[in-house]
This record gives structure tokens, C-alpha cells and sequence, in this order.
């Protein structure tokens, strides 16, 4: 009797390394499959990719090519403001029911591209056009289109300051290189210019995390503050607001911009500036 | 042809080239923003809204009334034709929005 039981006790003994090394190897496969799905990705590996929308809903059942929208030449000139609160583009791509027939009563794209309006000196060219056949659909319909993009990134981009994903638009607007407009005749609300607000810091939900410094000035400059309070950030409540980085990654909070046309989420120390440097790639 | 049924002619085709853009519809291209028919619901709006940036310099009874100003204007935007309609609701939401937004973050810090 004892030897058996014995016996017992050494199968034991063999099943516990199994078992670790079982458990060690789903975890490690879970743990491999979560850094997939929330690591911020890597920018594009064209610039001028980065903020790229493509719409399509309407254009390829009117027999035309798709819209290809690219934020770097707009960015460059007004700013999120004018066109996402002002004009009445939606936040997310596709949501704003853009079509030609909106376009020519002078709303979305229309607001501006009308034939008349100028920018710089220049007339900004009217937008849908009734002649199908006309050269300068291809300016924005131009999804498999070779060729058709008139102002080339690299010539439109060639001395502004650049980042490690493309333009560096914050050192750009700082330094003066680039002056986004704030206010569109006809279309905007006369304001009067914020006041200068203070940076804060958010305290980070983990002591191992550094405090992110939120520039209330730089975000400001570009946002004003219905772009972002309430439908982005909707807690009023300080302290309250569940902010995470699978949420950003996600597209919620930062993430609504920041990854998106904003400088992406990979490089830790532009929100949390004393983290140490480290750029996914 | 009498002088005076000559006058009565272009008198008509007169009005027919005064009017008859109207008839056809919107003409295309005009800023919508601009018609004197929308003005009085705009100027509203224009009021209401560009305040957004002094939001958080407003007291708890400013707020609560431009908040009301909001939520009358809603029913006079909601006559407008869709696309407009659609941009202004849009507008009108964020401009509310931030408004209680501030409210509630000023009530918040009473607490």
C-alpha cells in the first residue's frame, strides 16, 4: 500500500511543470495577441498617407472615382475648428452625408469651393462641377487616378518641420511657417479670441505611468472648445473621466484625433513628458 | 401692335426674369446663410454661439440662459430645409453641449 501510494505522488510531481508551462504558454500567447490589438499602430509609411480619408459612399454609384481627402493640404491652411465645427464635418469619416448636390447649395466642401471665395490670392477652384467630363473633378475624385493630385506633398511640405510620422503642424503653427485660418465669411460666428488657458497635468491612473501635460493653449489654437467638451471628453466631472490608452488606441478620447490626422500615440513622451523615450515602431 | 400692349409685355416679361429664378427652386451656388429670409433665426444663432470661447468666464445663470436661447432656437432650425438643417443642428449641439458641459462643471466644483 504505501509504495502505490508512492506511486501517486511522482505522477503528481510530473504533472506541475506541465501545467505552469501550459498556463505560461496561453498567457503568454493572450498577453502577445493584446499587445496586437493595443499597441498603436506605426504612422503610414507615406507622410502624405497619414490623415488620408477616402470617401465613397456616394461617388462610385454615380460613376465617378472615390474622394480622396487629405488633410495635410487643408491642415496646413485653416483649422479643425473652422471645418469640423463651423462648416459641419463630421468627426469620423463618411458620417458627414457629403454629396455633390450638398456640395453645390454651398455647404460642406462647397463652402469653400465655390469659384469665388480666394485663399493667398488665388480663387480656390468650385467643387462638383455639372460637366462630368471636366479636368478638375479628378482634383478630388481621385482614387485610381495616376497622377491626379496637383499640389505634390513633398514640393507643399519641403520647408515646413518635420516629425518622425510627417509634418511636425505644432513646431509649423509655432514657428510661424504655417497661419491656420480661423473664420470663413458667410459661414462663421464672429468671436472673440480665447483667452490664453494654462497648461494642467492629468494624473495618470497608475503610479508607474508619468502625468500627462495637457496644453489647454496649443489644443485651443486649432480646436476651440466645442470641437472637444462634451461629445469627446463628456465627463464634467474632474477626476471621474476613465481615460486609457486602449480607449485612445481605440479611437475614443486622444484618440479621436491623435492617431489619426494629430501626431499619433506612439511616441509616449509628446503627452507624458517625463517618460522615457521610446517610439514604437 | 398698341403702345400700351407693348408696355404690358415687357412690364410681364419683366417680372417673369424678377421672378422666375424663384420659381425654379434655390439658385444654385448661393450662400444659404446669406438669405434675408434666414436672418433673424441667424442672428440668434450668431449671438448664441460666439460665445463658446468665454464659456467658462459665464455664472451658472448665464449659462442656464444661453442654454434656453439653444433649445428655442432648435424648433426654428428644425424648419430649415435638410442640409442646412443638418449643419446647423449640428453646430447648435456643440455650442449647447458645451454650455451644460460648463455648467455642470461648474456646479460640480460648488460641491
Amino acid at each position: 500500500m504505501p509504495m502505490c501510494s508512492n506511486r501517486k505522488e511522482t505522477k503528481k510531481n510530473r504533472r506541475g511543470p506541465s501545467l505552469l508551462a501550459l498556463i505560461f504558454g496561453v498567457l503568454f500567447l493572450a498577453n502577445n495577441a493584446w499587445a496586437q490589438i493595443y499597441l498603436p499602430g506605426p504612422p503610414p509609411e507615406q507622410p502624405s498617407d497619414y490623415g488620408k480619408v477616402i470617401l465613397d459612399s456616394y461617388s462610385p454609384a454615380a460613376g465617378m472615382h472615390a474622394v480622396e481627402f487629405d488633410h495635410w493640404q487643408h491642415r496646413a491652411r485653416f483649422t479643425c475648428r473652422l471645418c469640423h465645427v463651423d462648416i459641419g464635418f463630421a468627426m469620423e469619416a463618411k458620417a458627414t452625408g457629403i454629396q455633390s448636390a450638398t456640395i453645390r447649395q454651398g455647404f460642406h466642401c462647397g463652402a469653400c469651393h465655390d469659384g469665388k471665395r480666394t485663399f493667398a490670392g488665388k480663387t480656390i477652384f468650385a467643387a462638383c462641377s455639372d460637366d462630368r467630363h471636366d479636368q478638375r473633378c479628378a482634383r478630388c475624385h481621385s482614387v485610381g487616378v495616376p497622377n491626379a493630385r496637383q499640389e505634390e506633398y513633398r514640393t507643399f511640405t519641403a520647408k515646413l518641420p518635420k516629425a518622425f510620422y510627417g509634418v511636425d503642424w505644432e513646431a509649423a503653427e509655432k514657428s510661424g511657417l504655417i497661419k491656420p485660418v480661423d473664420f470663413l465669411e458667410g459661414v462663421s460666428v464672429q468671436r472673440q479670441a480665447m483667452q490664453s488657458r494654462e497648461d494642467f497635468s492629468i494624473k495618470a491612473g497608475y503610479s508607474w505611468v508619468n502625468p500627462i501635460v495637457f496644453s489647454h493653449e496649443k489644443h485651443s489654437i486649432w480646436n476651440g472648445c466645442e470641437l472637444c467638451h462634451p461629445e469627446i471628453f463628456p465627463t464634467a466631472k474632474r477626476g471621474t473621466g476613465r481615460y486609457s490608452m486602449f480607449a485612445n488606441i481605440e479611437g475614443r478620447y486622444c484618440g479621436a484625433c491623435h492617431g489619426k490626422v494629430a501626431f499619433p500615440l506612439n511616441n509616449c513622451r509628446l503627452c507624458h513628458p517625463r517618460a522615457p523615450t521610446w517610439v514604437a515602431q | 401692335m398698341s403702345k400700351t400692349r407693348f408696355i404690358a409685355i415687357l412690364l410681364f416679361i419683366g417680372l417673369i426674369a424678377q421672378f422666375g429664378v424663384c420659381a425654379s427652386g434655390k439658385p444654385v451656388g448661393a450662400a444659404p446663410q446669406t438669405a434675408p429670409a434666414q436672418q433673424s433665426w441667424q442672428r440668434e444663432f450668431e449671438d448664441v454661439c460666439s460665445r463658446t470661447q468665454d464659456a467658462m468666464t459665464f455664472s451658472q445663470q448665464e449659462l442656464t440662459a444661453l442654454i434656453q436661447r439653444c433649445d428655442a432656437l432648435q424648433g426654428r432650425i428644425d424648419k430649415l430645409d435638410d442640409t442646412q438643417k443638418k449643419v446647423y443642428m449640428g453646430r447648435l449641439r456643440m455650442c449647447r453641449g458645451l454650455y451644460a458641459y460648463v455648467l455642470e462643471s461648474k456646479r460640480n466644483e460648488k460641491k
